[in-house]
């Protein structure tokens, strides 16, 4: 017995040791499976464009609802979310952010934020990837360097969004150094690294239009950035810089290789990379690049018949009656109330199905005077609480292809040659009034609409102007402050004061960053 | 009806048949005295029970008995709480006096992990639920069997959809992150599916509540520690067992909303000319059934119980249920003169499940009800074709309740199996090694449909499917060796030492599709949606693997039955964790003395007083969190092409370590009476701190706003009381009545959130509190609108916002000014509810009337408060007018303003309902037959509740999924968020009431 007993506890501890495991038996190490960390990537030259990928991908945010864009459009002139019955309150975020009346706590003050700062921080992450594989000898060096230029270039442009919107904002141009709380720096800093960045870097992107910079920062697109800058330079720093504007516009127009194209809508059909006047866009698509929800921010909930739609939209964005109405009827940006089939910036009037059936809107409120069928007036009967569900022109300036996904293929312009022209044109002004070469562009813009030329210029017409042609497309609120005008009133805005022409830091940093000082007068 | 009435009434016919055709057969008739062996005292509802029937009795006040023996009978079977049972043969005499000796309930074995121990040595706090005290009725949730029967356990359904799971809360809330149920241990398997184990097979439920007994499962033991241990075999003649019940379940309760009557006068507008009873559409009457049989017994060495259970559950919706089959062998072997023991356990299960769109529900109260159910056959109306015939509008969040019925399919497959292994081999006398091994796999595979013609979730993609497979392994190995011996005079100690590897790896894969030819390809045919030509269709995978591998050690003493030590500790190890903090320590010591040994009290039984301290932890809820991880960032345009772009997906932490809570317990146990009176006082005090959270970091200089790091700037300081009581009355007539009340309350406070607004809680802060957009009630409308909000210093759970005043002259709502400056703005908002409750009460009565039993369980929690969502969205008259009106006793024809949040929505919801009542019959059988046991019951479920609460079902909400709208999904629909309880959500199932009748046989 006691033979076995020993014979028996040599079993147990010899089966102790032929465990079921192939490690160690104290073996903590994590398995990866089917996914790439630092230890495993980027080591091809495949990877390294892929991860180079991630600092343009960062901006398919950019047309998302409850970000950046919709601050841009909702706090301007040229676009509202009225609170419609019971729907659209969302704690009467959309109500304050057109009335001036935003605070540090908005969600999409803090997503717009995350939204650029991310951009920021992958370029950050990939510029210093980039010095690391050229450090390891792992890069050509002379491919290395080109890439850097332009990421920084791409940093440049979120860096400009954040100095337009925020103002008083972090530097931080390194991922892997950065401080745990970068401080707050002025916007004249905020101005100061922008203008050194680009003019360091500009001059060495590619100076090619095709294929292999489409949608990418070349030259043209820089000095279309840097004409940005230049022009709205008074407003950062106090301090105008028209002829750095003028002198960036000329290297994109004389460049000839961008010009005007004769039906303005190329530059917003589903398929417009083809379009002349594509300087720098974001190239959404349905699968590939998305996050253009145009269609379910703006269309009613019975439109997803007019275009077939495979996700129901919210019956949110329209204009405001004012803006609808600084259109000429014969102007061919506008489009034609009541038929969908002349394009236009808006979609006015009665409602069809794609089979040519009236929409019906079964539940339109009983005080709707069109009743059931559906109608987008441009009047809107009030802000809040209770606009008529079909209130509001809607936008129609991007083509809605039928059939598609909430995801929108049609690539976003954020530098347009038109846009290259017009800044020149107001430059010009502001340094002669009556500058002949200045009135002539403008109406080249205003031929190519169908619309008679401007004798003169004034500050009110240019900025109309101006914002009849860019509808939509993210810069009415800088050019209102631009021109002065962000502190008017306008349809269910009071007027408003200066402070209100940056955003406030969102009060979630200022909580987790004890170095972010807050904007003056929030 | 008219057929489930028949049924029912056959059924009542066999009761009534069995009973009365058995009765004839007793005979002799025999009595007694029963006494304390000690004292000669007689002891008053003793039970007498004839070994091998049920025929039996207990004593009166003078402890006497009399008992009509029935034919064969040769042993009587004596018991009583508090003693030891005993069996004596029945001679010749007609009179048989027994004595009992003291002791019964406290040798009760509690499982206590990794061994067992008598109900008397346990220190730290835990509570023993044995088969014989489950709850009755249609249950087909393990843990559904212990609701109410553990003081500080609770366990809350909402509504009665029949695959739906339960919040579990032991203690409330223990962590901020998702780890907030308490850690499944069946038959030592640890992390064990509740799916692999059918109620049946259950044999105890053993709950360890405090730190110091959880902490022998170390890094996973902060919320608690629940252990199930299956039925065995046990030497002795074998037996067959079967139990059967088939139920009757309807709807008990559902949203308050107006009769088209009703809403045409208020609706003027919205009038679609027809009148609809949306619910009446959806739901049904449900017919469920349930078997197990069970053979078990053992002979030489070997004890064996083999089982087999199928059931066939209905849900109340249209066709909602699950049906399955669970099949379980648990096998012991002796060998070497008893030395070696060999155990094999096996359990297979199989269920198919059809799930329930709560949706369906929710638009049944909401929709028009003066809307017709479907166009009418000749219309012109082009919706009518593209959906189907179904009547629908196409609005936002508006789906016609019966087309989601008829139009969607969501299904689920789901197998598991367990197989294990285990060697006792006693080295030695009093020593003992163990080794086991056991693997659990489980296999799901679900697999929804939306009709080509469906508007809900279904709009213009042509038929929509999707699939979804989770295949995890969970292996363990373990090895313990166990040491007793007596030293001293009656002194014992014990020794236990072990080491644990445990391997966690699942693997998933999903898919989805659309544009299909035919609904007949549903997503069995997946690949045949025409959108994976277009590039529009999703494949996706993964696989998690984690190992835990843990030493620990414990060690007893027993000074003499009456002084109680233990001390232990787990040094346990993850994967993940981050590289810098892959081992921590959990150590516990609890102590004990039985006070009624030292000291004589008159009238008290037993005095047993208990202290313990144990520390334990959670992990965190995912791998790979301290690594930088790349994963798709859309793609790259890249030289006229798109190429795939990578970037991080989260900010990595490699510091990141395990939560600790240490919780003190001071425990009394009692037994008072002649142990007639019987309970448990405890206290804890615990501290939760190194939440695993999402923790707020700036932007920049990381890339994302938030890391999974320990929340270093909060802590949770949960204290509360528990209170066991019971007490057993017993007369002559066979009549016994035995109630058990338990009670619990605590307070779960958060403490040191920064005042001064730098919290790392994601959240908006605004003077020390902190809003999370989550708590919004959701669209339309009301996002951008929390509802709730934590603050330092305070109770979890509170909701915020205006103080509802009156309904202005205008229609609007007027809100009450706190401050009194004359203005109404954010500074009037307060603190206007919280979600959880003050006390749990459970009140279970039993009584005996002789082949009689009945049973009632009362379940109430009191104090806390809901969000009813149903009446915010949907009351007042300026929702949208397409709506129907919620109406109940708050209904104010003159609020005519658009919805809002505000106090008039917060509602108590304090309750008691009547969880269950069973009547039921044993019939007397003849002893030497060849049946042994025949009883049988008809039992209610959820019979009434008790509640101000207007809405659906007034239990405690112990976490909050999210909003939901249009069709989509909510935000943590699988992992509800625990730090913001008390919102009732539109998406629930609504509450219902059953009837079973039910057989337990036995030959």
């Amino acid at each position: 017995m006691i033979n076995k007993s020993s014979f028996f506890g040599k079993a147990l501890l010899m089966l102790a040791f032929l465990t079921p495991f192939t490690q160690s038996c104290t073996n903590l190490d994590e398995e990866v499976y089917g996914q790439l960390t630092d230890a495993n990537f980027p080591t091809t030259e495949e990877q390294f464009i892929s991860a180079l990928g991630a600092t343009y991908t960062s901006l398919y945010g950019w047309a998302n609802h409850n970000s950046i864009f919709s601050l841009q459009e909702i706090s301007s002139d040229e676009m509202m979310i009225p609170h419609r019955g019971a729907d659209w309150f969302d704690g009467g975020q959309w109500l304050r952010v057109h009335r001036h009346e935003y605070t540090p706590t908005e969600e999409s003050i803090n997503n717009g934020w995350n939204f650029l700062f991310g951009g920021v921080n992958n370029c950050n992450r990939v510029i210093d990837l980039f010095d690391q594989l050229v450090a390891d000898g792992k890069v050509d060096a002379a491919q290395a360097a080109a890439f850097i230029g332009e990421v920084k270039v791409l940093r440049a442009l979120f860096y400009y969004w954040l100095l337009d919107a925020y103002g008083n904002v972090p530097i931080v141009s390194s991922f892997s150094t950065a401080e745990a709380n970068p401080p707050t720096k002025s916007r004249a800093e905020v101005y100061a690294f922008i203008e050194s960045e680009l003019n360091a870097n500009v001059p060495n992107l590619e100076r090619k239009k095709d294929g292999s910079t489409y949608a990418r920062m070349n030259y043209y697109a820089g000095k279309a950035l840097q004409a940005k800058l230049y022009l709205n330079a008074e407003v950062y720093t106090g301090t105008a810089q028209w002829d750095a504007a003028i002198a960036a516009c000329n290297e994109v127009i004389n460049s000839g290789l961008y010009s005007i194209e004769s039906d303005y809508f190329t530059n917003f059909n589903t398929n417009n990379s083809g379009s002349n006047e594509n300087v720098f866009v974001i190239p959404y698509d349905e699968q590939n690049a998305t996050g253009f929800n145009l269609a379910q921010m703006t269309l009613h909930y019975s439109s997803q018949a007019t275009f077939q739609l495979q996700a129901q939209p919210w019956n949110g964005y329209c204009t405001l009656q004012e803006f609808y109405e600084s259109y000429d009827d014969a102007d061919k940006r506008k489009g034609v109330y009541g038929n969908q089939s002349v394009r236009g910036n808006f979609l006015a009037g009665p409602q069809f199905a794609a089979d040519g059936t009236r929409l019906i809107d079964a539940g339109a409120e009983a005080n709707d005077p069109d009743g059931q069928p559906l109608t987008f007036t441009p009047e809107i009967n009030e802000h809040f609480p209770n606009a008529l569900r079909q209130a509001g022109a809607r936008v129609g300036k991007f083509e809605i292809a039928k059939g598609a996904t909430p995801d929108l293929a049609n690539d976003f312009p954020i530098l347009r040659y038109s846009d290259v022209l017009l800044m020149k044109a107001e430059a010009l002004f502001r340094k002669n009034a009556g500058d002949a070469e200045a009135l002539a562009l403008v109406n080249q813009v205003r031929a190519r609409a169908g619309v008679p030329d401007y004798a003169s210029l004034t500050n009110d017409n240019l900025l109309a102007e101006r914002g009849r042609e860019f509808f939509y497309e993210g810069w009415r609120r800088q050019d209102l402050i631009r021109f002065g005008a962000y502190g008017d009133t306008w349809d269910f805005k009071p007027a408003s004061g200066p402070t209100k022409r940056i955003f406030p830091i969102p009060a979630q940093q200022v909580n987790a960053n004890p170095r972010l000082v807050q904007n003056p007068g929030y | 009806m008219k057929l489930k009435v028949n049924y029912f009434a056959k059924w009542l016919l066999l009761v009534l048949a069995s009973g009365l055709s058995v009765a004839a057969f007793a005979q002799r008739t025999i009595s007694g005295t029963i006494t304390d062996g000690a004292t000669k005292e007689p002891l008053i509802g003793a039970n007498i029970l004839v070994v091998g029937t049920s025929t039996g009795t207990i004593t009166d006040f003078d402890g006497k008995y009399e008992l009509k023996l029935p034919d064969g009978a040769t042993q009587l079977e004596v018991s009583y709480t508090g003693y030891s049972s005993t069996t004596v043969a029945i001679g010749a005499s007609n009179v048989i006096d027994v004595s009992l000796s003291a002791g019964q309930l406290l040798d009760e074995v509690v499982v206590v992990g990794y061994g067992t121990q008598k109900q008397r040595e346990v220190t730290g706090s835990v509570t023993s639920v044995k088969a014989e005290d489950f709850n009755g009725g249609n249950i087909n949730d393990p843990l559904q069997l212990v609701q109410g029967k553990v003081a500080g356990l609770s366990i809350s359904k909402v509504g009665g959809d029949p695959n739906g799971g339960s919040s579990i809360r032991l203690r409330g809330l223990a962590t901020l992150g998702a780890n907030a149920e308490p850690l499944i241990i069946i038959d030592g398997l640890i992390g064990a599916s509740l799916e692999s184990v059918d109620p049946n097979d259950i044999a105890s439920v053993d709950v360890l509540k405090d730190g110091s007994a959880a902490a022998i499962y170390g890094s996973r033991g902060s919320s608690g520690v629940i252990l199930i241990t299956t039925k065995k075999g046990a030497k002795g003649n074998s037996s067959v067992e079967y139990n059967a019940y088939v139920s009757s379940e309807s709807i008990a309760k559902s949203v308050d909303v107006a009769s088209a009557e009703e809403f045409k006068r208020l609706r003027p507008g919205s009038d679609r000319g027809s009148s609809t009873d949306w619910l009446d559409l959806v739901t049904r009457d449900a017919i469920s059934h349930a078997h197990n049989i069970a053979l078990s017994g053992g002979f030489a060495g070997t004890a064996y119980r083999a089982s087999l259970n199928i059931r066939n559950i209905e849900g109340v919706g249209l066709n909602d249920g699950f049906r399955s089959i669970n099949g379980r062998l648990n096998l012991t072997q002796k060998a070497l003169n008893d030395r070696l023991t060999l155990g094999v356990n096996l359990s297979a299960t199989n269920r198919k499940a059809t799930y329930a769109f709560r949706e369906a529900f929710r638009y049944a109260a909401t929709y028009n009800p003066t809307a017709p159910a479907f166009f009418p056959e000749n219309s012109t109306n082009p919706l009518a074709a593209k959906y189907g015939g179904y009547y629908q509008e196409e609005n936002f969040d508006y789906f016609n309740p019966l087309a989601i019925s008829e139009q969607s399919i969501n299904k689920g497959d789901i197998k598991e199996l367990v197989m294990g292994a285990r060697a006792d081999y006693q080295l030695f006398d009093g020593f003992t090694a163990s080794m086991s091994y056991s693997v659990q796999r489980e296999s799901e595979s679900f697999g929804s449909f939306y009709d080509k013609d469906a508007y809900f979730r279904g709009f213009n993609t042509d038929g929509s499917a999707s699939i979804n497979t989770n295949d995890r392994l969970n292996e363990l190995f373990e090895v313990t060796g166990n040491y007793t011996v007596g030293f001293g005079n009656n002194n014992v100690f014990t020794l236990l030492g072990g080491y644990s590897w445990q391997n966690n790896d699942s693997y998933s894969t999903n898919g989805s599709n659309a544009d299909f030819i035919s609904n007949d390809l549903s997503f069995y045919g997946i690949g045949a949606g025409q959108n994976l030509d277009r590039g529009r269709a999703a494949l996706g995978n993964g696989r998690d693997a984690y190992r835990v591998i843990a030493f620990f050690g414990r060690v007893n003493l027993n000074f003499n039955d009456t002084y109680f030590l233990m001390a232990s500790a787990r040094r346990e190890g993850s994967t993940r964790f981050g590289e810098g903090n892959k081992w921590g320590i959990f150590p516990a010591v609890s102590a004990g003395v039985t006070l009624s040994n030292l000291f004589d009290i008159a009238g008290v039984n037993n005095l047993k007083l208990r202290v313990g301290y144990g520390e334990t932890g959670a992990i965190p809820p995912s791998s790979l969190l301290g690594q930088r991880t790349y994963v798709e960032r859309g793609s790259f345009f890249y030289n006229g092409s798109f190429v795939p772009a990578y970037g991080p997906d989260r900010n990595p932490n490699p510091d990141l370590k395990w939560e600790t809570k240490g919780e003190l317990n001071v425990g009394l146990d009692f037994a008072l009476a002649d142990s007639r009176l019987t309970g448990s006082f405890e206290y804890y005090n615990r501290r939760t701190r190194d939440f695993i959270y999402p923790v707020a970091v700036p932007v920049p200089p990381n890339q994302a706003a938030t890391t999974w790091a320990n929340l270093e700037d909060v802590e949770l300081n949960n204290s509360g009381i528990e209170l066991g009581i019971g007490y057993l009355f017993g007369d002559k007539n066979g009549i016994s009545w035995e109630p058990r009340v338990l009670f619990s309350t605590y307070k779960t406070i958060l403490d040191t959130v920064a005042t001064d607004g730098t919290s790392k809680f994601p959240f908006f802060q605004s003077g020390g509190r902190v809003f999370s957009d989550f708590t919004s009630p959701g669209a339309p409308g009301l996002n951008n609108l929390p509802t709730m909000v934590v603050q330092g210093g305070q109770e979890i759970g509170q909701m915020w916002g205006y103080t509802f005043d009156r309904v202005g002259d205008d229609g609007s709502f007027v809100y009450k000014d706190l401050n009194g400056d004359g203005v109404i703005d954010s500074d009037d908002q307060s603190v206007i509810g919280n979600g959880l409750p003050d006390f749990s009460l459970g009140i279970n009565n039993s009584f005996t009337f002789g082949n009689l039993d009945f049973n009632f369980f009362l379940r109430g929690e009191f104090g806390h408060d809901l969000i009813n969502s149903f009446r915010t969205f949907y009351e007042p008259l300026g929702s949208r007018s397409i709506e129907n009106l919620v109406v109940t006793e708050y209904f104010n024809e003159n609020l005519t303003a658009t919805p809002a949040f505000n106090s008039y929505y917060v509602e108590k919801a304090s309750f008691i309902a009547l969880d269950n009542a069973t009547l039921g019959y044993t019939v007397n059988l003849p002893a030497g037959g060849s049946f042994k046991k025949l009883r049988l019951y008809v039992s209610g479920q959820n019979l009434f509740f008790i509640t101000d609460y207007s809405g659906v079902d007034p239990s405690v909400r112990y976490a909050d999924p999210g909003g939901s709208d249009n069709g989509g999904f909510a935000t943590r629909e699988f992992n509800p968020d625990p730090l913001y309880p008390g919102h009732d959500r539109r998406n629930n199932y609504f509450r219902t009431r059953s009837i079973i009748l039910g057989v337990n046989l036995g030959f």
